[in-house]
């Protein structure tokens, strides 16, 4: 498992989609250290926002995106290794219903810690992706 | 809406480094190319309003929500307990 702790600070040059302002981030693990989750809070005087975010391969092990050349050059990611993924969890209530975006994924520059929200266009990867399959026993 | 016609190969300069080039015009579809500095990201856009509200819908959840949420754990890990 990849020690986000590892990560001090994030920069999204061209910020999120509905956050473009939002440029630094720090990641901060929730709970204990074998909680899945951690939180990706803004750095940023005014945009004061937060998301929660999880590796998609513990939830979803047969996600493979593939990241488009326009974001992999601009995070200057030079092959799949320099690439930590993240994906961003819309929290419910109950939490056993929160959903993760499989479309928009966060893709980090292990390296340079820049990052960016790709966007995998015609993926079949939807924006709310049920992180546990509904109960049935 | 500033509306401009163009041909197919013929272009549109935004600013002083981007260029909208129309590519090919076959029936109702339209192909552009676009050409942009890197640090001006290019979306379809529906694809980026969807990720604008999913985003805005996942954005600074209530601290209560987080409370329950580490002890989530994935599916097959919790099999394995």
């Amino acid at each position: 498992m990849t020690a986000t702790d590892e990560l001090p600070e994030l920069h999204f040059t061209s910020g999120l989609p509905g956050f473009p302002d939002a440029r630094r981030f720090v990641l901060v693990r929730i709970g204990d250290e074998l909680s899945p989750f951690s939180v990706l809070r803004s750095l940023d005087g005014g945009s004061d926002v937060e998301f929660v975010v999880t590796h998609p391969g513990l939830f979803f092990p047969d996600y493979a995106p593939e990241i488009d050349d326009d974001t992999a050059e601009r995070l200057e990611l030079r092959s799949a290794d320099d690439a930590l993924l993240l994906v961003i969890v819309t929290v419910t209530d109950p939490v056993a219903a929160s959903t993760a975006n499989l479309l928009g994924p966060i893709v980090v520059n292990r390296h340079t810690r820049a990052a960016a929200q790709a966007v995998l266009g015609a993926s079949g990867y939807n924006t709310r992706e049920a992180l546990v399959p509904s109960p049935t026993g | 809406m500033l509306v401009l016609t163009r041909r197919a190969n013929q272009s549109i300069v935004i600013g002083a480094d981007i260029v909208v080039t129309v590519l090919e015009v076959r029936g109702d579809q339209v192909r552009i190319g676009i050409e942009a500095p890197r640090s001006v990201s290019v979306h379809r856009e529906e694809v980026f309003r969807e990720l604008e509200a999913a985003n805005r819908a996942a954005a600074s959840p209530a601290s209560g929500a987080l409370e329950g949420l580490a002890a989530l754990r994935p599916p097959q890990e919790r099999r394995s307990r």
